[in-house]
């Protein structure tokens, strides 16, 4: 059972870094992003690339050749990477569609196009069959309660870290709060003297990053996949549903609750040999909780006038 | 004028859909006949499902994203209750009902399954359905793989083909004999295509009636509707259970043009296809995803050419990956540039729904 | 009390800590034209979203027709004879104007899934009393000739005349209207004002929110005023106007 909450806190982590990515951009932007996966396996595919040694020719066609950069120093680039690419997405696809009035909805049909897309591309381009960041294997230690190798460890630590930076930033910086002034009313924010492209365009960019962390969290604790973002998104949408979309923290929470709860769901007394459908309990638990509350555990009701 | 410009845009779906038919025996001068078979046969059951999804999205406006589960639940409750083999071992299951009761449970089932599902969900508002829908198709999808004993898991269904193909008409056997394709493919394909022409018929019927003008009126708006004394959410679990049970209906078919059914089939990229159809054939129209299907897999048989051009060596992974490629450009594009597709009217394009 | 058809008590309803309305006893009269007016965010439209079960109140009862309707859904209020209209008009922006008249007159058994399919003689029947019922309202409200039009099509002031026909074709007996003036030009607002005159004197109970202060003088028996979502003032429209809280809860408020 420890062992399962080990774990559980570690996918807790990755589910709750991406969840915050998606619900702010939600929050900002009202776009439920089912690309938000891709940028995560961004993230992770950049990292191998820029990581790899020279001569590591499984991974890409002929044309690519990998980098072999300190590996620290390609998480940071993949993260840039995921940036731009979120940016590339904003300025180019989905300001555009915002300046014709495209409803959500139909812009949510696009993101699902734009997924689609972008995760065959990685299957053609980057990453067919299953990879590893090019570290070494590590041996568990017992960190309190839980075993865990160093490398996983580091996630969970730097995971906390990373929430607590993004919290403290959302509540202090100008931009933080004009992120959450957007939200509440773009006509508003731009009345008021801020430019809501610009925070919308930095939010994109925030949330692919954080995306792009994510994804490096996932591959670095398990592997790296072309569809690795299409596997979790739909435990990242639990989460932030859990949490109350839109609601930063909730999403965190949120995020984090998934993730123990699929992964403590597998030593439950019913679960015995059904190891695999672990997915299925959180997803019927977000459901479940949408039945009692529409709006998630942390959202609020919206006023209907 | 409407009407004018209507029919217009018919002909012009009807010629694209002759045209692209035309193209497959261009590109494929030897066994023409086999590959049109198979394409129209999944063009016919790609494009009832369409038609079932439309009612919920294109009538209702409701942003369903479990479409493959609901034609999940119609297959496997349809071939578990006729005889079967399931399983690793091939558990053989030799007593079951008659092809057409099965069906018709099986229908029911999907629109039952439709109900359950859209009792928590139904109130949501349009993005969190859509989140909804699609989880509780991967639960249904995750259960049917898991429990392995009733629904043989991974391993899946084989051997029932037979309850269906003893009622296969013999005309269809000497077409086959003479023109080369499988008999047992065109008994499914000609069954596809019927099913569409009385779902299309039933539609017709219901589209004008006050039912389908009261579905729409939920589309639009609908506090205005519960203002006006009538129950929304009612009105929109009857539709989600119309559209289930088409769904239902065509993944039975589904299930026996495979010839063996597991849970795969039934992943979200199931449901995305028949997006694609019914946005490529005209949202909110009948005919429409009929066109629709069959241009999609025109386009998606004919890929592995564009494989080849774009791979020297062009793997199964590869052709595959490039279809899938092409269904996500085919969404985008047509949600940005023609959302009504080719038979939708522009007065009635649903870009703004809530 | 004689001939309620309406009232509250102890109504309260807040968002996040701040009251929208707060009300001890409300009680609107059969076959009056009352008005409800007060300065933006008194809590008008959370009231009308109350009494028509758009949204629950934290405590407190609402009873129609001396009918506890507290937690009632908005359709069943509906279908007790209680229709609205809204601030933000909401028409089926999708479907001809005929069509939004069809579907608001229609009656509930007639929408019904098994008469659809079986098209009897008698639905026909029925749908055609309804167009020639659907012609005369529009006829009379002037939207006649855009029958066949899609409800996008019309300017906002037909809209607003739309959803006012999409009322009265459902036969009601209290009306709610949510601003039927906002962001009509002054001529059609005169129709519209007399309009609502007209189905007052046939007897319909309405209630009306408005902004626009001269129009509701002009026409109300019965003018109520909130402010913060408290009643301050209720009686006549002359009584209002010289009512010293009323004027308080407007002072500094130079565009009412």
């Amino acid at each position: 059972m420890l062992d399962q909450l080990g774990n559980g806190l570690l996918l807790g982590i990755i589910i709750s870094v991406a969840s915050v990515a998606l619900s702010l951009l939600y929050g900002v932007t009202r776009i439920v992003n089912f690309a938000h996966g891709e940028i995560i396996a961004l993230g992770a595919i950049a990292t191998l690339f820029f990581s790899s040694p020279l001569d590591y020719r499984v991974l890409f066609l002929e044309k690519f050749s990998p980098l072999g950069l300190n590996f620290a120093i390609s998480c940071f680039l993949a993260i840039l990477v995921c940036g731009l690419f979120g940016g590339l997405l904003e300025v180019f696809l989905f300001r555009p569609l915002r300046k014709n009035d495209v409803g959500n909805i139909a812009v949510l049909v696009v993101t699902i196009g734009l997924s689609i897309l972008v995760r065959h591309l990685y299957l053609l381009f980057a990453t067919g069959r299953v990879q590893n960041f090019p570290l070494e294997l590590q041996r568990r230690q017992t960190y309190l309660f839980f075993d865990m190798t160093p490398r996983n460890f580091n996630v969970l630590i730097a995971g906390i870290i990373v929430m607590i930076i993004v919290g403290l930033l959302l509540t202090y910086t100008r931009l933080g709060k004009a992120m959450r002034a957007v939200r509440d009313s773009e006509e508003l924010s731009s009345v008021s003297g801020i430019n809501s492209d610009n925070i919308i365009l930095l939010t994109w960019v925030a949330s692919s990053m954080l995306a792009g962390l994510a994804g490096i969290f996932q591959a670095t604790i398990n592997d790296v996949r072309w569809n690795m973002g299409f596997l979790i998104l739909l435990l990242i949408f639990a989460g932030t549903v859990l949490g109350g979309i839109g609601t930063s923290f909730g999403a965190m929470v949120g995020g984090f609750m998934i993730g123990i709860l699929v992964q403590v769901s597998v030593g439950l007394p019913f679960m015995e040999g059904h190891a695999e459908a672990k997915n299925a309990v959180a997803l019927a638990v977000m459901i479940l909780i949408l039945l009692f509350r529409p709006q998630g555990i942390f959202g609020q009701k919206e006023r209907i006038s | 004028m409407i009407t004018k410009r209507f029919s217009l845009q018919f002909i012009f779906a009807l010629s694209i859909s002759i045209f692209s038919i035309y193209l497959v025996f261009f590109l494929n001068p030897d066994g023409a006949i086999r590959i049109l078979l198979n394409l129209v046969t999944f063009a016919g059951i790609y494009g009832l499902s369409a038609i079932g999804l439309n009612v919920h999205f294109g009538w209702t406006g409701l942003l369903n994203f479990g479409h493959a589960s609901f034609m999940g639940v119609g297959a496997y409750v349809t071939l578990l209750l006729m005889p079967h083999a399931a399983g690793r071992e091939g558990v053989v299951v030799t007593t079951g009902l008659p092809f057409f009761v099965a069906l018709i449970i099986g229908i029911l089932a999907a629109a039952l399954f439709g109900l359950l599902l859209g009792l928590p969900a139904i109130r949501l508002r349009g993005d969190y359905l859509a989140i909804v829908t699609i989880a509780a198709a991967e639960i249904f999808r995750l259960l049917v793989r898991d429990l392995e004993s009733i629904t043989g898991g991974v391993y899946g269904i084989i051997n029932y083909t037979e309850n269906f193909q003893k009622y296969r008409p013999s005309f269809i056997d000497e077409l086959s004999d003479n023109l080369g394709f499988s008999a047992s493919q065109g008994w499914v394909c000609l069954a596809a295509w019927i099913s569409i022409f009385f779902t299309v018929l039933f539609l017709k019927r219901l589209s004008k009636s006050p039912w389908g003008r009261a579905l729409r009126a939920v589309r639009e708006d609908e506090d205005a509707v519960r203002a006006m004394g009538k129950n929304a959410v009612w009105l929109k679990l009857q539709s989600f259970m119309l559209g289930a049970g088409i769904a239902g209906l065509s993944g039975v078919l589904l299930a026996f043009n495979y010839g063996s059914l597991e849970s795969t089939v039934f992943i979200p990229l199931l449901t995305f296809y028949v997006w694609a159809i019914m946005i490529l054939g005209g949202v909110g129209t009948i005919t429409g995803p009929i066109f629709g299907s069959i241009i999609f897999w025109v386009i998606i048989s004919e890929t592995d050419r564009l494989a080849y051009l774009l791979f020297e060596n062009a793997n199964g992974q590869q052709l595959a990956g490039v279809r899938f490629l092409l269904v996500g450009v085919l969404i985008m594009f047509l949600m940005i540039f023609r959302p009504s597709g080719l038979l939708g009217k522009k007065e009635e394009l649903l870009l703004d729904v809530k | 009390m004689l001939n309620n058809l309406i009232s509250v008590k102890n109504l309260k309803k807040s968002f996040g800590g701040i009251t929208a309305v707060d009300i001890k006893e409300l009680s609107f009269i059969e076959g009056e034209l009352t008005s409800v007016i007060g300065p933006n965010g008194a809590g008008k439209t959370t009231f009308f979203d109350l009494i028509s079960g758009f949204q629950n109140a934290d405590s407190g009862d609402i009873f129609l027709k001396e009918k506890n309707i507290s937690n009632s859904q908005p359709y069943k209020i509906a279908r007790m004879g209680m229709v609205r209209t809204f601030q933000l008009t909401k028409v089926f922006d999708r479907m001809t104007v005929m069509e939004n008249l069809l579907f608001s007159g229609s009656d509930v058994n007639n929408d019904s899934f098994l008469r659809s399919i079986l098209k009897l003689n008698s639905q026909k029947v029925y749908e055609n009393s309804l167009k020639d019922k659907a012609n005369e309202i529009m006829n009379d409200l002037n939207i006649g000739h855009m029958a066949d039009s899609y409800a996008r099509e019309l300017s906002g002031g037909q809209k607003k005349l739309l959803e006012l026909a999409r009322a009265i074709i459902n036969e009601p007996e209290i009306l709610l209207l949510d601003e039927p003036l906002a962001g009509v030009n002054p001529k059609l607002a005169e129709d519209i004002l007399s309009l609502i005159k007209k189905l007052s004197e046939d007897g319909i109970t309405i209630v009306m929110v408005e902004h626009n202060i001269e129009a509701v003088m002009k026409i109300s028996e019965r003018v109520v005023v909130l402010a913060e979502g408290s009643l301050i003032a209720d009686g006549s429209p002359n009584e209002i106007r010289t009512n010293k809280n009323v004027i308080e809860a407007y002072l500094g408020k130079d565009d009412e």
